[in-house]
Order: C-alpha cells, then sequence, then structure tokens
C-alpha cells in the first residue's frame, strides 16, 4: 500500500487541504504530545499546545523547507511553545506550587527500590530530573534523534547537544545512587 | 572516584556519542568508530549498557503517558474552520486563470458561446445535486474529527530488545513459544513492541510472562511490560 509522505502531505495543507491535515496530525500527536506532557506535566495544557502546533503548520505549510524533517518541525515548534507555557508559569509564580504537586504525583525512587523494581526506580527518577534534562533524554531516547536534529529542535550547538545530555545521564545516575542503585558510574 | 573516561578526551568523546549509537541516529563513519572502541574497552562497553538501560525504561516511560483526547484534533479543525482562507498562491494563480478565461470569451462568437453556456449550466447543475445529495447524507454538516472513541487497547504488551548475537531461528522460535507477536518494532533501537496475550490477561500474570522471557538471556537483553 503506497503510504503519501509526510513532505507530500504538507504540500496538500499548503493548497488548504483539511483531509491531508487530519492525517498528518493522526501520524504525529501521539509523539508530540507525549513529548510536550512531559514538559508542561498536564493534559488540557498539553492537548492544547498540540493543536497550537498544527494550527501553526496549517499557517505556514507554504514555508516548510526540506532541510528538516516534519517530525523534527513539529517538535521544534512544541518545544517553543511548552517552554513558552513554562515561562509564563514561571513569571506568574505558579512553578513552586506546581513542583510540590508533582512531587508527590511522582514515586519517591527509595520506595519503588524497596519494592525491588529497579525499572520503576530509573523511571521516578527520570521524572525528577530539570524539564532542560527531561527534554534532550526524551529526544534522544524516546524520539530517536540524531545530535543535529535535537540541534535544531532545541536551538543550541551540536557540541552543546552532547554535553547537555553527558549531564542528564550524569544526574539521572546520581539521583539512582542516591536512591541506592549503584551502576557503577557516575 | 575519578572517572577514568571522562579525563580521557578520546575515550570521552567515544562515550558522548553512546546515546546516538544506541538509537541508531551515529552517521556511519562515527559508528564504526564507537564499534572499534567498544571491542577493547570493557568500561565503555558498561556505559552502553546503562544507556540501553536508561532508553528501554525512559520507552516505557513515555508509552505510559497515553494519546491525546479527540479534543485536541476537535479544538484544531474548529480553528481551522475560523480561520480566513489561505492560500496565497493558489489565489495568485486563480487570478490569472480569471484573466486569461476573460479573454478568451471576448474572442468566442456568439453561437459557440450559448453552446458553452448550456454545458456549464448542465455542469454546475450535475454538481448541484451530488452535493445535495452528500449535505442530505452527512447530517450535521460542517467537520467531524476521523478519532475513534478513546478506546482501550485489547491486548497486552512488552517491550521487548534481543542480543545482537540471538539468530533469527531462535527468535521465530522464541515467539512461537510465548505465543507472541511483534505489533511494533523494530525502532532504530532495537527494541519492539510484542503482544503476548488479550487485555483480559493481569498486570500480575504479564509480568510473570516477562519474567520467563527474561528467563532466555541466551538471546532477550531486555523486557518489561509495556503499555
Amino acid at each position: 500500500m503506497h503510504t503519501e509522505s509526510d513532505e507530500d502531505l504538507v504540500k496538500r495543507i499548503a493548497t488548504g487541504d483539511r483531509l491531508a491535515m487530519k492525517v498528518l496530525f493522526s501520524r504525529h500527536q501521539v509523539r508530540v504530545y507525549r513529548f510536550v506532557l512531559r514538559l508542561v506535566r498536564d493534559e488540557t495544557l498539553a492537548e492544547d499546545v498540540i493543536s497550537d502546533v498544527f494550527m501553526d503548520l496549517w499557517r505556514q505549510a507554504d514555508r516548510f523547507e526540506a532541510r528538516a524533517t516534519v517530525s523534527t518541525w513539529l517538535l521544534a515548534i512544541a518545544r517553543n511553545k511548552a517552554w513558552s507555557l513554562l515561562r509564563k508559569r514561571r513569571d506568574a509564580g505558579l512553578d513552586d506550587d506546581f513542583a510540590e504537586s508533582i512531587e508527590d504525583e511522582a514515586d519517591d525512587p527509595e520506595i519503588v527500590l524497596q519494592k525491588q523494581d529497579k525499572g520503576l526506580a530509573i523511571r521516578a527518577c527520570l521524572g525528577r530530573l530539570s524539564a532542560e534534562h527531561r527534554e534532550v533524554i526524551d529526544l534522544v531516547y524516546y524520539h530517536e534523534t540524531s545530535v543535529e536534529e535535537v540541534a535544531r529542535i532545541v536551538g543550541i550547538p551540536e557540541n552543546t547537544v552532547k554535553t547537555r545530555l553527558f549531564h542528564a545521564r550524569k544526574k539521572l545516575g546520581e539521583a539512582l545512587r542516591a536512591a541506592g542503585v549503584d551502576r557503577g558510574w557516575p | 572516584m575519578t572517572d577514568a573516561i571522562a579525563t580521557d578526551p578520546r575515550r570521552a568523546e567515544i562515550e558522548e556519542m553512546l546515546p546516538f549509537y544506541a538509537n541508531g541516529g551515529l552517521p556511519p563513519g562515527d559508528r564504526a568508530r564507537v564499534e572499534a572502541a567498544l571491542a577493547g574497552d570493557a568500561e565503555l562497553r558498561l556505559r552502553l549498557e546503562i544507556v540501553r538501560e536508561d532508553m528501554a525504561e525512559t520507552i516505557l516511560l513515555n508509552e505510559s503517558l497515553g494519546a491525546p483526547s479527540p479534543r485536541a484534533l476537535d479544538r484544531l479543525m474548529a480553528g481551522i474552520e475560523a480561520e480566513p482562507r489561505q492560500a496565497p498562491l493558489l489565489a495568485r494563480a486563480q487570478t490569472g486563470i480569471v484573466a486569461w478565461f476573460g479573454q478568451w470569451l471576448a474572442a468566442q462568437p456568439p453561437r459557440r458561446l450559448a453552446y458553452a453556456s448550456a454545458a456549464v449550466l448542465a455542469v454546475v447543475a450535475i454538481q448541484g445535486a451530488a452535493l445535495t445529495g452528500l449535505a442530505v447524507r452527512g447530517g450535521s454538516g460542517g467537520f467531524e474529527t476521523a478519532s475513534a472513541p478513546a478506546a482501550r487497547s485489547s491486548e497486552s504488551y512488552v517491550l521487548l530488545s534481543f542480543k545482537p548475537e540471538a539468530r533469527a531461528g531462535d527468535i521465530a522460535a522464541f515467539f512461537r513459544r510465548f505465543e507472541a507477536a511483534v505489533v511494533d518494532g523494530p525502532r532504530a533501537n532495537g527494541f519492539f513492541k510484542v503482544r503476548v496475550g488479550n487485555a483480559a490477561l493481569s498486570a500480575a500474570q504479564v509480568d510473570a510472562i516477562a519474567a520467563r522471557m527474561k528467563a532466555e538471556d541466551g538471546i532477550v537483553s531486555f523486557v518489561a511490560p509495556a503499555p
């Protein structure tokens, strides 16, 4: 069966084709949603962000340049919108309360470890990384992006991508070690 | 404790590439360099194991987040409906066609224009009938989302990766033994999403299946229940 490429769908969207928009949305909505949700940590906000992301695509489809993949383009727009929300929340002084509510929701890695589940402990520690570190870990480990793609999405040089990811991994390892899991590094 | 890799620029450079090696995102030249370094460096291989473990858990964490509700598409399509008509390129093209058509009409004799008008009227009438039929069948009009109601999965899954040395025949026998089937993958990082039964299985039963799979450590590198 012939599957239309993302790039072809974007060309159709540029001519005002709503069906192409629905196909592209169906193809990418879950991954973009999860990326945003891991940053803003609120389902309703994440849904609003993804519809805004695809609305931007609707408006700018005729300006899409094939230098990047559509998926990278969507994640870059999503990332900007999510961070803009996070900044507004910080400026409004909502971040402290919000952070506390997250702490309550996430399992404590030490308690999880008492349940003898190392995987759960790693996931609990992943949830406690800073937004900057969560973002780079998710992009590389879950969204399978290359150094160049992360640089494009986050808007940082390629060398910074590598060092930021290194520090994120190190923080994760330190959090695990503090919870009682020693993997030999860091 | 001193990090021997971090203090050796050559090994540190390779170490920073390990996550991209594991996710399949390295260009062939870098990939070969990483493989050559891994072959003679047990400490680097240990780091790669840590990377793979974190990668598997990151995937499980993300997969557990579910999907957006149909509200997201509804909101998007409502926004698109409310948007003024765009497509400037199309508009420019249409302007050109209208001008050309006006000039062509002016050049035609009256009898040919009469026949052309009758043909156009017939086409308009047929389109009108077709559109009316669509509207009657279509009911409420406007847009409708193609999203299915947020259905729960009817199957149980695990996330699985095989050891590089696992042979195709062993893998096929493994799937037969567990009556399992791949539903997604392999991804670039080597993970498969595998169906292990229907949704009637309890979490404990899926855990037990995952544990039995894990025991096949001659071929299985990682396995965990997946949402």
